[in-house]
């Protein structure tokens, strides 16, 4: 088994002459804890986008564990043990918290329509089992007490802990966490840290876009920065800070 | 309420809008589940209402066309409607296949142009579906069994043995229909189903094929659809064209909205309180223009849906039995 | 075939200044506006009720006395009455709608509910007979490659020159800049000092009043019926769409592509005994277009799914 993650080679995405996204080679490694940075516009999302099959590129090829997943369907791509979350939070609004939940641990073969229909002695159980499991990621991640609320009264950054839960409730292999701390206080940006780290020693593999510079220090085990698509650099926070191409960057963009 | 006013012919009267509140209210259900539950904006219902009834009709003796040739042989009508049901079904998965990956106003567009053609082709198809001339003789083939308290009742009290079987039917159908809707609402395919309306791309990224439960939720829609057609058919007698112009779509529509979009029971108060009003407003609209011609009077009541849906959307689109929670009508 | 092509010129005309409308209001407002086929019948209505005799005894239940102006500023009258009406369905609906920050879906809804509720007012109210606006009778006469009346030409001319004229206006006035503006995006508009509101006033005022002159048109050209816009309007979305939906030139260019092929598609030899079909075709068109190439012949790629 290689430790290959993911692997793209001279990826392309241009949106109206501009061209978004413009990498030749990166690779991550798995069971590695990466984020991305970088100023705004540098095509961080669109990236995300790109690998998660949520946007076709114009060219380019991207390997997930030595698979070809290039325009593949953002499905597919998660079926592949690779889950995403979003920069704008994407709850199921008029369902609660428990159902966001089951509904995203339930399995394709149990949401069929015939077995749901039928609703076999098999379905109840998993449909138990299911239930325990959501209430066990709920407990770790401290929203069991709003199981039964819907996710629209939830504030921002229990949102955020929403979707997190979402994503791990299958025990993924890769996360993709786009701006995990944008808008969530303080508090609760340190328990979700925390909370990521953890993930990370339990071997997960993850991704992180974050726009959050301190955080991103502390925890990477590697940083890539994004500038207008393309890569500038690449290396372990300790590097990361000392660059000067990346310096510039962001100092060339005062307001980020 | 003109029945109450009316003891004279009360029963007729109320059986009359009992049989279309559970035919449209049927057809709803249908319309419910594409875009209460899924958020598919479907404006080309009427299409698989006639896609059902006329695949139900044909298959069974009747007559069609400008000569009115008889067809003697068929199905019996069980096997009839079933297929009926099927070929609905399967247009909206043939008109689905390709249009449902469209954002929400594209879909509305081809949906009701695609329900435009289905029409314009079966009025060309003279040979087969009897074009303008429509379809005759077909009743029979429900009418047959009807059981025989009916006919013993429509004795003594005064009333169309015919429809009421009719409605007797639309409303068996719709209990049997809820029935398995309400089954599916509490099942991991009814919530994977509400969480493509809330989010699809949330969908897709929890590695759910969000399109093939939209065609199904298509199919399953089209389908109610489509017996709603065929006892539309049965409860007219004869069967023409016209009957599936857009504003079919729309009265189903505005039932949808009245009763509550996504509330599983809400489309049969819908169509309940719909044709009271309909029937109401035909009464009055007769004492108000006294000088209008027949055309213009029938128009009213469709003056009065308009208002309906618009009024609906603007000051309560969770419709008038709807919870708020659940309801809130603004799809992507 | 030179008459269907002269048909076929005289359906596209319309359907053509009718899309244009359509397309600037979707463009500026997001608004997929199915009551757009009724203001275009106000046109109509309204230059019969302005210009007929006053013995003209038909309309509006025998209540109202028409009032036998002069022809062509009947026509011009009837476009402005038809700008007011759109301002005023502005100001008094949509507005009220936006603000209250009602999704673009339960708009379109709306417009549905309006379309069904305005027209139906017609026929109540205006007229449930074909009617004919009191014009001279006039023979076809063959032009280049194809044959309609002197009258009829006139019209084509003059509807060819007013889609040029607001073709050039929406791409080099301010105001034109404004509108794109504001299509792009309503919030940074109104930061860099448009008045997105206003913008939007005489959007809706424009492409009623444009949507008015295809009534006048379509009833100069065929006849008047209290459900004639509701006849046309898919006719009117498949131009738009074959165009590319909010493009003022796509449109234009659909729009008369869909008109002549819904006449001349009369003609082909598969079609005979099939007239009624003839719509079906365009329709099917749209649908293509809309599965294959959603952005139209003219459109920018955007993101339709």
């Amino acid at each position: 088994m290689s430790n290959n993650l993911l692997e793209v080679k001279n990826l392309k995405k241009s949106f109206g002459g501009i061209q978004a996204v413009n990498i030749n080679e990166l690779k991550f490694n798995k069971h590695q804890l990466t984020s991305i940075i970088g100023p705004n516009g540098a095509g961080k999302t669109t990236f995300f986008d790109l690998i998660s099959g949520f946007q076709t590129s114009d060219s380019g090829e991207i390997f997930l564990n030595d698979i070809n997943i290039t325009n593949s369907h953002p499905y597919k791509i998660a079926r592949m043990g690779m889950i995403r979350t979003f920069q704008l939070t994407k709850v199921f609004d008029r369902m609660t918290v428990l159902e966001n939940l089951m509904f995203s641990g339930s399995s394709v073969s149990n949401d069929s329509l015939v077995k749901s229909i039928i609703k076999t002695k098999r379905q109840r159980n998993y449909e138990n089992d299911l239930k325990d499991k959501s209430f066990e990621v709920m407990e770790e991640l401290n929203i069991s007490h709003m199981a039964n609320a819907y996710a629209r009264e939830l504030s921002g950054g229990q949102k955020k802990l929403l979707e997190l839960a979402r994503s791990i409730i299958n025990n993924p292999d890769t996360l993709l966490l786009d701006e995990p701390l944008a808008g969530v206080n303080p508090k609760l940006a340190e328990d979700l840290l925390g909370l990521i780290q953890k993930l990370a020693s339990n071997g997960i593999s993850i991704l992180m876009v974050e726009h959050n510079i301190e955080a991103v220090m502390k925890i990477s085990e590697r940083i890539v920065v994004l500038s207008e698509g393309s890569l500038i650099a690449d290396g372990s926070p300790g590097e990361i800070r000392n660059d000067k191409n990346v310096i510039e960057a962001y100092l060339g963009k005062s307001n980020d | 309420m003109v029945f109450l006013f009316n003891p004279e012919g009360a029963l007729r009267i109320l059986i009359n809008i009992l049989t279309f509140a559970g035919i449209y209210g049927l057809s709803a259900i249908g319309l419910n589940v594409h875009f209460g539950w899924t958020g598919l904006l479907n404006f080309g219902h009427a299409s698989f209402m006639g896609m059902g009834a006329y695949v139900t009709l044909l298959l069974m003796p009747h007559a069609a066309g400008r000569e009115g040739e008889i067809t003697t042989t068929g199905l019996p009508i069980i096997v009839a409607a079933f297929f009926g049901i099927a070929a609905a079904a399967l247009f909206g998965l043939l008109l689905g296949l390709p249009a449902i990956r469209l954002r929400g106003d594209y879909l509305a567009i081809v949906t009701i142009a695609a329900a435009e053609i289905f029409r314009l082709v079966v009025r060309d198809l003279e040979s087969i579906t009897g074009g303008v001339y429509g379809i005759i003789s077909y009743t029979e083939n429900l009418q047959k069994f009807r059981p025989e308290f009916i006919n013993n009742l429509s004795l003594n009290y005064e009333f169309a043995p015919a429809q009421a079987w009719v409605g007797m039917i639309a409303w068996i159908s719709i209990f049997l229909t809820l029935l398995l809707l309400k089954r599916l609402n509490n099942s991991p395919w009814g919530r994977a189903l509400r969480a493509v309306r809330e989010d699809e791309d949330a969908v897709r990224a929890m590695g759910k094929n969000a399109v093939w439960l939209k065609l199904q939720s298509f199919m399953l829609g089209a389908g109610i659809a489509g017996l709603s057609g065929a006892l539309l058919a049965f409860n007219y007698g004869s069967l023409e064209t016209t009957v599936f112009v857009p504003l079919l779509t729309f009265y189903v529509w505005a039932i949808m909205i009245l009763g509550g979009v996504g509330s599983i029971t809400g489309p049969i108060f819908g169509s309940i309180i719909f044709w009271v009003i309909i029937s109401e407003t035909d009464r009055l609209a007769y004492i108000f223009f006294e000088n209008a011609n027949g055309q213009q009077l029938a128009g009213v009541r469709f003056l009065l849906v308009g208002l309906l849906i618009m009024l609906l959307m603007i000051f309560r689109p969770s419709g008038l039995l709807g919870k708020k929670e659940e309801l809130l009508l603004d799809v992507k | 075939m030179l008459d269907q092509l002269g048909n076929g010129l005289l359906l596209g005309i319309i359907i053509s200044v009718a899309s244009v409308a359509l397309s600037l209001l979707y463009g500026v407002t997001r608004i997929v506006n199915f009551a757009h086929g009724e203001i275009i019948a106000l046109g109509a209505i309204a230059t019969l009720f302005l210009s007929s005799p006053i013995d003209y005894r038909f309309l509006f239940l025998d209540r109202f006395t028409p009032l036998g102006l002069n022809f062509v500023i009947s026509c011009l009258l009837a476009v402005l009455i038809c700008g007011l009406f759109g301002g005023l369905l502005e100001l008094l609906l949509f507005r009220p709608l936006r603000k209250a920050n009602v999704g673009n879906i339960a708009v379109l809804v709306v417009t549905i509910g309006l379309s069904i509720f305005i027209r139906h007012l017609y026929l109540l109210f205006a007229t449930g007979r074909v009617q004919n606006f009191p014009l001279e009778l006039q023979r076809r006469q063959t032009y280049l490659f194809f044959d309609m009346t002197p009258r009829n030409l006139k019209v084509l001319i003059i509807g060819i020159f007013v889609m040029v004229l607001i073709g050039l206006l929406l791409t080099y006035t301010k105001l034109g800049k404004a509108m794109r503006a504001v299509r792009d995006s309503e919030e940074l508009s109104s930061v860099s000092g448009i008045n997105s509101d206003n913008i939007i006033l005489i959007t809706w005022i424009s492409s009623s009043m444009l949507a008015g002159l295809a009534g006048v048109f379509q009833a100069i050209i065929n006849d008047v019926r209290w459900n004639m816009g509701f006849l046309i309007l898919l006719l009117i979305f498949a131009g738009t769409v074959l165009g590319g939906i909010g493009t003022s030139f796509g449109a234009m260019v659909g729009g008369f592509i869909i008109g002549i092929l819904v006449q001349v598609s009369v003609g082909l030899p598969f079609m005979e005994g099939h007239t009624e079909a003839k719509n079906a075709v365009a329709l099917g068109i749209m649908i293509v277009i809309l599965l294959f190439r959603p952005q139209g012949i003219f459109g920018k790629k955007e993101r339709i799914s």
